[in-house]
Formats: structure tokens, C-alpha cells, sequence
């Protein structure tokens, strides 16, 4: 079987907040249509890897390549547009709008690339509209379409912030721990979807409960202080004696 | 030469009453985050405090420690009264709260005062003017970059060497961890605002005797004050005071070329140091 | 259906203020407000929109009034290219001071708008050979136009009538458009909204250039109503005073400034009939306003809407 195309790269990343290097030297690839899984302790660096991937923070060395191109200078609305969708760990939907205006924002994107109409009444967009409608009722969210985000169940909010993400129409998708502070039936609600859109989408997921992912990964990446100390299929790192004394303490 | 002399020592005056000024919205910034639109309404009532205890024969010292005083009471009030009531509600909330406040004071110091103004003459001892040799020294000169400097010194002082000072800045730098100190942080900021308060009524004060004043006077002032504080960067707390006598100088140089557009000089290096895309001269952001 | 219809009754009730208010009130106080009511729409959308607190909207304003000003006197056009000037002109400083203060944020944006409000006054003191100076710009004439005459009072109320609800209609598309939808997004969660892939400095310089074009629009008008261009109108004072109509009217549609517009104008024209020191009043009702009020004007109708509701409903 031939190797699948690298969609994203990260080459030599690294990240310094004062003196503190948070993400040291990361060298990963994130190969089309795969379920990479980054793991690791609170403060390991990945979150801020993710940043850096998106550009939400400057890189303060190495590269970012997308389809081989490098994008390290982009800004992150450019990022975006080239088809990184990110999902924020700290819930960031707009609370005071509602599910579909959400929702319709990220469709809206996808479907004109950025350019924004200023005439036409945001329902007059049919087609955007019936998106964005499809992608609530994908997530069993439709009868919160005319709630304010604030107003619905945390739960709810976890699902829309992935909803929006995945209304981006990326071709990555970067998940930053999507279960964080659901309950348990949630939680497995969610990883049925990732489940449910594995192998149409390139997904990079943070998590840092290893018994979530073990089963549904094809790559699994190990950080800890900012590095990689393991990357490879899951098995493979589940059996890393570095992994093992630092991510299990043993 | 000599005029070039003297137009730099006069910048060094007029910048360090910016500076005053500018240090003073800048502790106000810092701890409550509000520009704060009636400092040049707390300028002019300095000036006018200072106005009336010369007349009524006080020292010209009294006078000056007078209006900071008034000006740091009415900026108590504005605090305790008026923002601290505001603290949870929108920021605009604030911001016009301060600006209606601006207007009431101003029209206060009309009623007061009529609207020709008031100009007071330096004490006999800091009038006339020093020889030193190649160019005559205007006394008054001096002695308001003496005192701004002292003052900025004294306030200096006040934050990092002693302990309300360093609750102060503990205040701007980390909120949260003044909080879980368990500092009362109301007292805090309303302290912050009285001292920021305070130095516009002393820069009104020390004023007076160069620029005269009236009841809007201030305005100018503290338009000039933001723009200090922009260029000395809003990170920084002292930023302002080499930003408030660079401008002073570049401000008073240019009176030798275009007196009439010489206060709009300010304006451009604002525009100019934007351009660069700089964050100010010593701030983060 | 529903969003269309409450858009139908908004643009009446707008309507309705236009033909209303000369009925009402003295025509020339009535003019004063619908020309004022513009410049506080657009500000809206900057301030309410958009989220960007800018105490310099003054400068396009007063920019619209003194192009308008000298176009019609030094410049000897015409009506509608003095206006076009007035409005274009606004615009293009709008963009200019924009793309340097855009991307600033909170506390320095409204610095930096009230910084260059200043600057632009200080333009005009200084250049009193073509603007006045501080005795302002005098002997504006009103062009006659298509055949109207424009020095009747009541024709000259009806053109900014029209141009009032045109503004109207232009700005609420606006505000309810995508753009106004990524505005108020990028003012709630600037990070999220550009992690969508919208350009929020695009966006908000878009908007503060449509904001600059109606206040340019509402100074020429201005002008026009007064046949003179006082320094006031570019001064930050003004400034204040439109983000004071804007926040007791209401930012949330764009019918609440119009209210904030008529309160100013109807309440100024009350102070200084009292009294010389107006400004003191005026200073302590909107230190009452922040304090009560905190929603604007439209707070207070939809709390008394609800409170008629829920009576209507108890009584069955």
C-alpha cells in the first residue's frame, strides 16, 4: 500500500514564552485522511503547538508546511481559509449568537472564501441557510438553532464549537481535547462522530485521557516539556518505556 | 543658538508637565483600564485651586500641594462614587460616565470663575529670569521642570519603594493575585485614581503661571497626555516620562519654524511612530 | 417571515419620525435631529457593531461640513458634488486613519480616535485662511436644485428626510448583512471569528469607512441646514456627544440612535434655553443616564412592552 500524502508538516516548531521554550523543536507529520492522536501531560506544549500550527501565535522557529507548501508566515485567517479547521479547548463559540448564526458563519466562509456580502439579510442566503441547518441536524443540534449559544447545556456548546469547525469545510481538522468536561454519555457521543467522519478528513486530536484514543488512532504522538518523545501507531507507543515513565509516572 | 537653547530648555518645562500628566492617566489606566476623559477637567481645577489660594496670600508651595490635593479629592469621588459603581457594567458605561463628568467640572469652574480665565505671576523669588552667561533663564522655567521632575521622582518613590506602592503596581501588573492576597482592591484603585487625579491638579497647578487657564483649558492637555501615553506605551508606566519630554522639546523646537503648527507637530510624530508599526517607544503592545 | 416583517414595521416607524417630527416640533429642530440622527447611525455600527469605542467620529463629520462648506463657497460646485465630495471625503480619511488605528484594540483604539480628533481639529484652527478658524466657515449658500428650492424650509426637510431614511435602510441592511454578522462576531471573540477564516481588520475598516461616508454625509447636510460650518463640529466634544446618543438610544438596532439623536437635540435645545451653563446640565443627565439607564432608550420600551405583556397576559 502506498504511503498517503503528508497534508500537514510541522518542520523543527518551536515556540519561547520569555524564557521558557513551550514547544522545542517539533517535527511532525500529519499524513491525508489519518486520526493522529497528540498526547501528553497538562503544560507538555501541544496545545500551543496547535496555536502555532493555525498561527494564532508567531512561530519563533522552524516551518509549517501545508500540501508541501510552507505557510509559516500566513496570517491565521489565511490558514483558515487553506483548510485548517481548529476547535478551541476552552469552549469559544460565540455566546451571544445563536446555534445557526454560528453555524452560518463558518458555512458562509467555506462557501465564499472569505469575501463578505454587505446587503442581503443573512437568511437570504439560501444555500448557506440550508447548510448550515444540515450541519446542525448532523450533530442533533437543530432545535437549538434559534437559541443563543450562552443559553444551552455546556454539552451542547462542546458539539456546536465542533459543528462550527467542521461547517469550515477543512481538509484538517484540528480537535483540541473535544471531550473536555463532558459527561460520559457525551463524551462517547462525540468520539462515535469522530468515529462516524474518520478517513473523509485529515484529523489531528488533543486528548490527554490515553483510553479514549488508543483504539481509535492511527498515529498517536507523545509530548512532554515541549518534545516529542514518541510517535507511531498506537500500539508502538503504548509499548515506549520513555512514554510510559512520563506519561504514566512508572 | 541661544534661541535654539532656549526653546529646549523651555520644551524640557512644558514636556515635563506632559509627563506629569501623562504618568497620572497612566496609573489610572493601568489599575482601572479607562481612559481617563476628565483629567483635563482635574487639570484645570488644579489650576484654579492654585489660582485662588495665591490670591487669598498663600506661599506659592501651598498653593501647588493645594491643587494636588483638591484634584486627587475630586478624583476620590469620581472613583468611590461613580466608576466603582460602574465596575461590572459595560466599559462605554465608564468611559462616558467620566466624560459627562469632564463636562459638569468644567462648567462648575465657569460658574465659579466666569469664562475669561485666570493667569497668576510667578512668586517674586521665581520670576525674572537667570543669566548664565550665553542665554537668559526664565526662573519659572526651571522650576516647573524641577518640580514636574520631582514630582514624577516622588510618585517613583511611592510605587516601588513603599508598601501601598508596591500593592499599586502589584494592581496594574497581576489583578488577580492582588485579589487572592486578599488586599482590598476597591481601596486600591480609588487610591490609584485619587494619586493619577492628583498629578493632573499639580501639572494644572504648575501651569498656571506659564500658560494662564481657563475652564477647558485642560482639554488640549489631555489630548497631548494620550498621545504621551501612546508614544511611551501603554506597557510601560514610565514610558510616558521620556515620551512626555521628547514631545515637549520636538514641540517647543518647532515653534521656531511654524509657531502655529507647532502643537500639531505632536500629532504627526504620533502618526509617524504608528506608521512604523511601532508599539510606542518602550511598550508591549 | 417574521424577521421581515419586524424590518417592514422599523423602516414605518422610522417613516413616521420623519413625517412626524416637523409636525411635532419647530421645523428647524426637527431638521437638526433627522440630520444628526444619520451621523449617529453610522456611528452605531462602529460603536454598537462592531464593538470599536471611537471618540473621534467628529473628524469625519466635521470633515463632510467643511468640504461640503468650501465646495460650495470657495469651490463654487454645485449641491450634489459638494456632497459626493463631503461623503467620499469622509470615507477616504475614515480609511486613511483606519488602516493605521485598526488594529489596535480597546483602550488605545479609543485613545488614538480621540488623538487624531484633535489632530484634525487643530488642522482647521490652524488653517483659519481656508476653514475660519475658530470663528468657523460662513456664508454657505443652499444651491437650488432640479428646480427646488431648497431655502424653503420645507423642501430643504424633505430632501433630508429622504436622504435620513435612506440612511436608515442602508445602514440596518448593513448591520443585519454577513459583514454585520462577522462585526459582531469578531467584537465578541475577535480569535474565533479570524480562526474561521475572516479577516477581522478587513472587516472593521470596511465598516469604519461606511461610517465615516454617513457622518461625512450628516456634516454636509449639517452645513446645509445652517449655512455655516462652526468649529464645534469637528471638536471631540462632538464626538462624546454622538457616542452619548448612541448609548442612551440604544445600540442593538439601528432605530435606537435615531431616539438617542432626538433626545440630544430636542434636550440641548431645552438646557440652553434655561440656562447659559447648559453644559452643566447636560453633563449631569448623562451621568443620571449611565446610571440608570443602562440599556439606552430601548431598554426602557422593551421593559415597558414586557411589563404591558405580562399584564395583558394576567389579565387573560
Amino acid at each position: 500500500m502506498a504511503e498517503p500524502a503528508v497534508l500537514l508538516e510541522a518542520v523543527d516548531l518551536t515556540k519561547r514564552f520569555g524564557k521558557n521554550t513551550v514547544v522545542d523543536g517539533v517535527s511532525l507529520k500529519f499524513a491525508e485522511g489519518r486520526l493522529h492522536t497528540i498526547l501528553g501531560p497538562n503544560g507538555a506544549g501541544k496545545t500551543t503547538l496547535f496555536n502555532l500550527l493555525t498561527k494564532d501565535y508567531p512561530v519563533d522557529g522552524g516551518e509549517i508546511l501545508l500540501r508541501g507548501e510552507r505557510v509559516t508566515r500566513l496570517r491565521p485567517d489565511q490558514i483558515s481559509r487553506r483548510g485548517v479547521g481548529r476547535s478551541y479547548q476552552i469552549t469559544s463559540v460565540l455566546r451571544e449568537r445563536t446555534f445557526f448564526e454560528n453555524v452560518w458563519l463558518a458555512a458562509y466562509r467555506a462557501e465564499r472564501g472569505g469575501t463578505v456580502g454587505l446587503w442581503r439579510d443573512i437568511r437570504a442566503y439560501r444555500t448557506t441557510a440550508e447548510k448550515s441547518r444540515q450541519v446542525l441536524a448532523e450533530f442533533g443540534l437543530q432545535p437549538f438553532s434559534d437559541r443563543k449559544a450562552a443559553d444551552v447545556s455546556y454539552g451542547d456548546q462542546r458539539l456546536l464549537e465542533i459543528a462550527v469547525t467542521l461547517a469550515t469545510a477543512p481538509q484538517v481538522l484540528l480537535l483540541d481535547e473535544p471531550t473536555s468536561g463532558l459527561s460520559q454519555r457525551e463524551s462517547e457521543r462525540v468520539k462515535q462522530f469522530i468515529l462516524s467522519i474518520k478517513g473523509k478528513f485529515t484529523i489531528v486530536m488533543i486528548e490527554h485521557k490515553m483510553n479514549v484514543v488508543m483504539d481509535i488512532s492511527d498515529d498517536v504522538t507523545v509530548m512532554n516539556r515541549g518534545k516529542v518523545i514518541a510517535s507511531g501507531s498506537p500500539q508502538h507507543v503504548a509499548a515506549d518505556a520513555a512514554v510510559r515513565s512520563a506519561y504514566f509516572g512508572l | 543658538m541661544t534661541l535654539v537653547a532656549a526653546q529646549i530648555v523651555n520644551g524640557l518645562a512644558i514636556g515635563m508637565l506632559y509627563a506629569v500628566m501623562a504618568l497620572g492617566l497612566s496609573i489610572i489606566k493601568g489599575l482601572l483600564n479607562v481612559p481617563n476623559f476628565a483629567h483635563g477637567a482635574l487639570f484645570a481645577v488644579g489650576a484654579y485651586v492654585c489660582y485662588t489660594l495665591s490670591t487669598i496670600g498663600a506661599p506659592f508651595a501651598v498653593a501647588l500641594l493645594g491643587a494636588f490635593a483638591a484634584s486627587a479629592i475630586v478624583g476620590l469621588l469620581i472613583e468611590r462614587l461613580g466608576i466603582a459603581n460602574l465596575a461590572g457594567s459595560s466599559y462605554l458605561l465608564q468611559v462616558l460616565f467620566l466624560f459627562g463628568t469632564a463636562l459638569v467640572i468644567e462648567q462648575s469652574l465657569v460658574l465659579i470663575y466666569g469664562t475669561t480665565g485666570v493667569s497668576l505671576v510667578p512668586p517674586a523669588l521665581l520670576s525674572g529670569a537667570a543669566n548664565l552667561g550665553f542665554m537668559f533663564l526664565p526662573r519659572y522655567l526651571m522650576f516647573c521642570a524641577l518640580v514636574g521632575a520631582l514630582a514624577i521622582v516622588a510618585v517613583w518613590l511611592l510605587i516601588e519603594k513603599t508598601k501601598i506602592g508596591s500593592r499599586i503596581r502589584a494592581g496594574i501588573e497581576r489583578r488577580e493575585m492582588v485579589q487572592c492576597l486578599g488586599i482590598d482592591i476597591g481601596m486600591l484603585l480609588t487610591l490609584g485614581f485619587a494619586l493619577g487625579a492628583g498629578m493632573a491638579g499639580l501639572a494644572g497647578g504648575i501651569a498656571l503661571p506659564l500658560l494662564g487657564a481657563n475652564a477647558t483649558s485642560g482639554n488640549d492637555m489631555m489630548a497631548i497626555a494620550f498621545v504621551v501615553l501612546v508614544l511611551g506605551g501603554l506597557g510601560s508606566l514610565y514610558g510616558a516620562v521620556v515620551a512626555g519630554i521628547l514631545i515637549g522639546v520636538a514641540q517647543s523646537l518647532a515653534t521656531l519654524v511654524a509657531p502655529a503648527a507647532s502643537t500639531l507637530l505632536i500629532y504627526v510624530i504620533m502618526t509617524a511612530v504608528l506608521l512604523v508599526g511601532s508599539k510606542g517607544l518602550f511598550g508591549e503592545r | 417571515m417574521a424577521s421581515i416583517n419586524k424590518n417592514l414595521l422599523a423602516l414605518a416607524a422610522v417613516v413616521l419620525v420623519a413625517v412626524a417630527a416637523p409636525l411635532v416640533m419647530p421645523i428647524s429642530i426637527a431638521n437638526e435631529i433627522i440630520v444628526i440622527a444619520i451621523f449617529a447611525m453610522a456611528t452605531n455600527l462602529v460603536i454598537g457593531v462592531a464593538g470599536l469605542y471611537s471618540f473621534g467620529q467628529a473628524m469625519f463629520f466635521g470633515a463632510g461640513a467643511y468640504l461640503a462648506g468650501y465646495s460650495l463657497t470657495a469651490g463654487g460646485l454645485g449641491l450634489v458634488p459638494s456632497m459626493l465630495i463631503a461623503i467620499a471625503g469622509g470615507a477616504a480619511l475614515a480609511g486613511i486613519i483606519g488602516a493605521l488605528i485598526i488594529r489596535r484594540t480597546g483602550f488605545y483604539f479609543m485613545m488614538l480616535t480621540f488623538a487624531f480628533n484633535q489632530m484634525a481639529f487643530y488642522v482647521v484652527l490652524v488653517w483659519s485662511g481656508v476653514t475660519g478658524g475658530e470663528d468657523g466657515m460662513a456664508g454657505i449658500k443652499r444651491p437650488a436644485i432640479a428646480g427646488f428650492n431648497l431655502d424653503d424650509r420645507g423642501t430643504f426637510y424633505a430632501v433630508c428626510a429622504v436622504l435620513f431614511v435612506a440612511s436608515y435602510i442602508v445602514l440596518r441592511q448593513i448591520k443585519n448583512s454577513p459583514l454585520g454578522l462577522v462585526l459582531e462576531a469578531a467584537k465578541e471573540n475577535p480569535r474565533r471569528t479570524t480562526s474561521l477564516g475572516y479577516s477581522v481588520p478587513a472587516a472593521q475598516l470596511t465598516a469604519f469607512m461606511i461610517a465615516g461616508a454617513f457622518a461625512g454625509l450628516a456634516g454636509a447636510l449639517y452645513v446645509l441646514l445652517y449655512r455655516f460650518v462652526p468649529i464645534d463640529a469637528i471638536s471631540w466634544v462632538m464626538s462624546g456627544n454622538v457616542v452619548f446618543m448612541v448609548v442612551i438610544g440604544g445600540t442593538s438596532s439601528m432605530f435606537g440612535p435615531i431616539m438617542g439623536a432626538a433626545v440630544f437635540v430636542w434636550l440641548q435645545g431645552l438646557f440652553s434655553l434655561l440656562w447659559a451653563q447648559w453644559a452643566l446640565l447636560f453633563g449631569l443627565f448623562i451621568i443620571f443616564v449611565v446610571f440608570t439607564l443602562r440599556g439606552g432608550l430601548i431598554e426602557l420600551f422593551e421593559r415597558l412592552a414586557r411589563l404591558r405583556r405580562v399584564r395583558e397576559a394576567s389579565h387573560g
